[in-house]
């Protein structure tokens, strides 16, 4: 009887009545954007939050809620926000970081993200994504979609990898990438868009985005933005940091070719050795892509098998051609910023340590001329529905 | 007089070792071994191998006694009283941290609202009828409580594996064989803190063992170091895979972090607190056998026994866990008692018995 009424107690005890919260007084927190503060030694937090939407036609509508505060801490941007609203935010459901452009040129915003890697509500498997311009425009943002603009770059990174075209950085990754000391991080860039920047849209407002897009890439040292990737570097990046899920690839403009090819990657692979490059210790990548041709531009004529067979066979030296020079634009920037953002002294300390030890004390100096040699195999596995396009005649064709 | 089973001994005998060493384990190996820490988790636990044998020989020279009541035998009684009121004393105060640890995690990282105070009272409601339903309950509840424990962390183990990082293990051994000494000399005294809870339990033993009841116990002891061993080495590895290796020192709890980060097809998310559940299992076990240890060491020294010692004994843990409620002044402790009393008092005193034994046997044949 006695142990009974202890086991009761110590079930009570441990139901944790003291710190419950009600699911609908909680704000889940979807995206938070930090930029600079006007004053010094402060920031500009934007919380995205999402709110049920009333007269939803299904329970997962949300309406966005967002707001902006100049706060020296997270914490005291929350407790400011706590004074407008009567939710209790929820970290948890954060799924989108995005650091403002000033923010990351100023450095130091470590500072700011300790709070998430501190804080058990938050996970580690948040996205980490640097705006171009100021982080409380991009969520701001009124998406044609009706998206939040958070959840639409949760979106757009969980679907990236069909295009594998930017990094996908999340927080655990940065912490780990600055944990190395010698790789220098990246982190995918979002920028909105307006009509007619490189995208044609029937705009809501005048003159305002009514999309993100996320493109190209920013390197740190650190937690200090230093440059932007083009997008075919940051393309360049992924090929070499075997990123690559899936890709979409052409080869238009790469050759003088009439005949031009497009496909996705079905399967990539980036192998690395060290070994001797023109007589000194360098890195090698062997790179090898499996690609499915969806498009065949500029045929002119029918071919027969044997013909097509030749063409898709100087398609696999043109789309590898494409490979390589992603690649060499991400390591020629490399070289020009002497920052490890391909974490090569990683490859080497991993394959050869022995060497790494008598190079890593001035590794950052060593960048620019490290050798470095590229080899990519491209195989072609088939190239669709058919096999020659269809033809027009040409005039005096059909006389012969 | 109570007794268990050779089975029960194996899996209590794991359920002890094991405790909640899966949560310190990776930062401690990694903090001194580097990226190769993971190596040394399993021969760093070997050592209780070794040491389990020689409580073993001991149990079958002198059955049905304990180890203190050994020593007063060997060492003569003043001597054996004093070890026996170090033992008292270290287990005592190592058990009470290990209850002040029930508060620090759950505040830290599932109930920040909740008074630390709950936590230690609550787990010392269980942590007490534990022990007062006796050792065969607690055996019982061990094999209840290691299966799940066991299922849980291959789980979060299988489950993380999304979540590795390219290449982060490598390389290997690039620092040579001297971090992974140093690793093994840290999990060492979780290894002794298992030998201390063996030490009062081979009073629980058969009291007359064939040979193959003594082959079956000492089978299982190196079955519940191997897989303690091999459990923990794997989760340290995945912390290492995950995290990296700085990341892995930096992060006080990492196992719940990773159980932060685990996502099953993008439905399941942060199943940390299924880890709380598992993990207060094995806390209360650990603080369970600590308790068992005091309440032996008080009635082999002192002849103290009975409710009125229990509830003193429980009180004792309670006052040190409220001494100790900022949580990195506890972890601190935690280390210090581990590394500093447990290691050298169960390394001398183990070694130092079972030698004098040897030495009197050939003596007096």
């Amino acid at each position: 009887m006695g142990l009974g009424v202890i086991l009761v107690a110590s079930i009570l005890c441990l139901t944790g009545c003291w710190g419950k919260r009600e699911v609908e007084e909680l704000a889940p927190l979807i995206g938070v954007g930090f930029d600079l503060g006007e004053k010094p030694g402060t920031f500009l937090i934007t919380h995205q939050y999402s709110v049920p939407k009333k007269g939803g036609s299904t329970g997962s509508e949300i309406e966005d809620r967002t707001f902006s505060i100049e706060a020296s801490s997270a914490r005291e941007s929350i407790e400011k926000i706590s004074k407008v609203t009567f939710r209790s935010p929820f970290m948890g459901s954060l799924k989108v970081m995005v650091i403002g452009e000033d923010l990351a040129k100023a450095g130091d915003f470590n500072d700011i993200l300790d709070f998430a890697q501190r804080f058990a509500e938050f996970r580690r498997s948040m996205y980490l994504v640097l705006a171009k311009g100021k982080a409380q425009d991009i969520l701001n943002t009124k998406l044609r979609s009706g998206l939040l603009p958070a959840m639409a770059i949760k979106n757009t990174i969980e679907g990236g990898d069909e295009i594998s075209c930017f990094p996908t950085v999340r927080l655990g990754h940065y912490l780990t990438i600055l944990g190395t000391k010698i790789t220098a991080p990246i982190l995918p860039v979002v920028e909105s868009v307006k009509s007619g920047e490189g995208l044609e849209y029937k705009a809501k407002g005048n003159d305002e985005a009514g999309e993100i897009r996320l493109q190209g890439a920013g390197v740190l040292r650190g937690d200090h933005f230093i440059d932007f990737l083009s997008n075919e570097e940051t393309k360049g990046y992924m090929w070499l940091e075997n990123d690559v899920l899936h890709r979409l690839i052409s080869t238009v403009g790469i050759e003088e070719d009439k005949v031009n090819f497009a496909g996705h990657v079905l399967k990539s692979k980036t192998k690395y050795k060290v070994q001797d490059i023109d007589g000194t210790i360098g890195l090698h990548y062997q790179i090898k892509a499996s690609i499915a041709v969806d498009e065949v531009l500029g045929v002119k004529k029918q071919f027969s098998n044997p013909e097509w067979l030749e063409l898709m066979k100087g398609a696999e030296k043109s789309l590898a051609k494409v490979i390589e020079k992603e690649c060499k634009l991400s390591i020629k920037k490399e070289r020009e910023l002497g920052l490890d953002f391909l974490g090569i002294g990683r490859h080497i300390e991993q394959k050869n340590p022995k060497y790494w030890k008598t190079i890593k004390d001035d590794w950052e100096g060593k960048i620019a001329d490290f050798p470095l040699s590229l080899d990519v195999q491209v195989v072609i596995h088939h190239s669709g529905m058919s096999g020659s396009s269809a033809t027009t005649n040409s005039p005096g064709e059909g006389q012969e | 007089m109570e007794r268990i089973s050779q089975h029960q001994f194996m899996t209590l005998g794991a359920a002890v070792l094991m405790g909640t060493t899966f949560f310190p384990i990776a930062s401690v190996v990694t903090g001194v071994g580097g990226r190769d820490g993971w190596m040394s988790v399993l021969p760093g636990f070997a050592v209780g191998i070794p040491y389990g044998l020689m409580v073993l020989s001991l149990v079958k020279r002198y059955p049905g006694k304990n180890l203190l009541q050994i020593s007063e035998t060997l060492f003569g009684k003043w001597i054996g009283k004093v070890i026996g009121v170090l033992y008292i004393l270290i287990t005592g105060y190592f058990g009470g941290l290990l209850l002040g640890q029930v508060g620090d995690i759950y505040q830290a990282s599932a109930m920040p609202l909740t008074p630390i105070s709950v936590f230690y009272l609550g787990g010392m409601l269980v942590v007490f009828c534990l022990v007062w339903s006796g050792i065969e309950v607690f055996a019982r509840f061990s094999e209840v409580v290691f299966s799940v424990t066991v299922i849980a962390l291959l789980l979060e183990v299988g489950l993380s594996i999304p979540r590795i990082e390219q290449g982060e293990l490598f390389p290997i051994l690039s620092e040579g064989f001297k971090p992974l000494f140093w690793g093994g000399i840290k999990v060492v005294p979780f290894a002794m803190e298992y030998i201390l809870f063996l030490a009062g339990l081979a009073a629980f033993l058969p009291s007359s063992m064939s040979n193959q009841a003594m082959g079956q116990l000492k089978a299982g002891v190196w079955r519940a170091v191997l897989v303690v061993g091999i459990l923990n080495t794997l989760v340290t590895l995945m912390q290492i895979l995950v995290f990296g290796p700085t990341e892995t020192i930096r992060l006080v709890y990492g196992l719940l972090v990773l159980g932060n980060i685990v996502e099953v097809s993008r439905t399941i998310a942060g199943v940390e607190t299924l880890f709380l559940g598992v993990w207060l299992g094995a806390l209360v076990i650990k603080v369970s056998a600590f308790y068992f240890t005091v309440l032996w060491g008080l009635e082999t020294v002192f002849s103290l026994q009975g409710l009125k010692w229990n509830l003193a004994v429980g009180i004792v843990f309670l006052g040190i866990a409220f001494m100790f409620t900022r949580g990195h002044s506890l972890i601190q402790e935690i280390g210090f008692v581990d590394n500093y009393l447990i290691f050298p008092f169960a390394a001398v005193w183990i070694l130092a018995l079972w030698g004098v034994a040897i030495w009197k046997k050939r003596t007096s044949t």
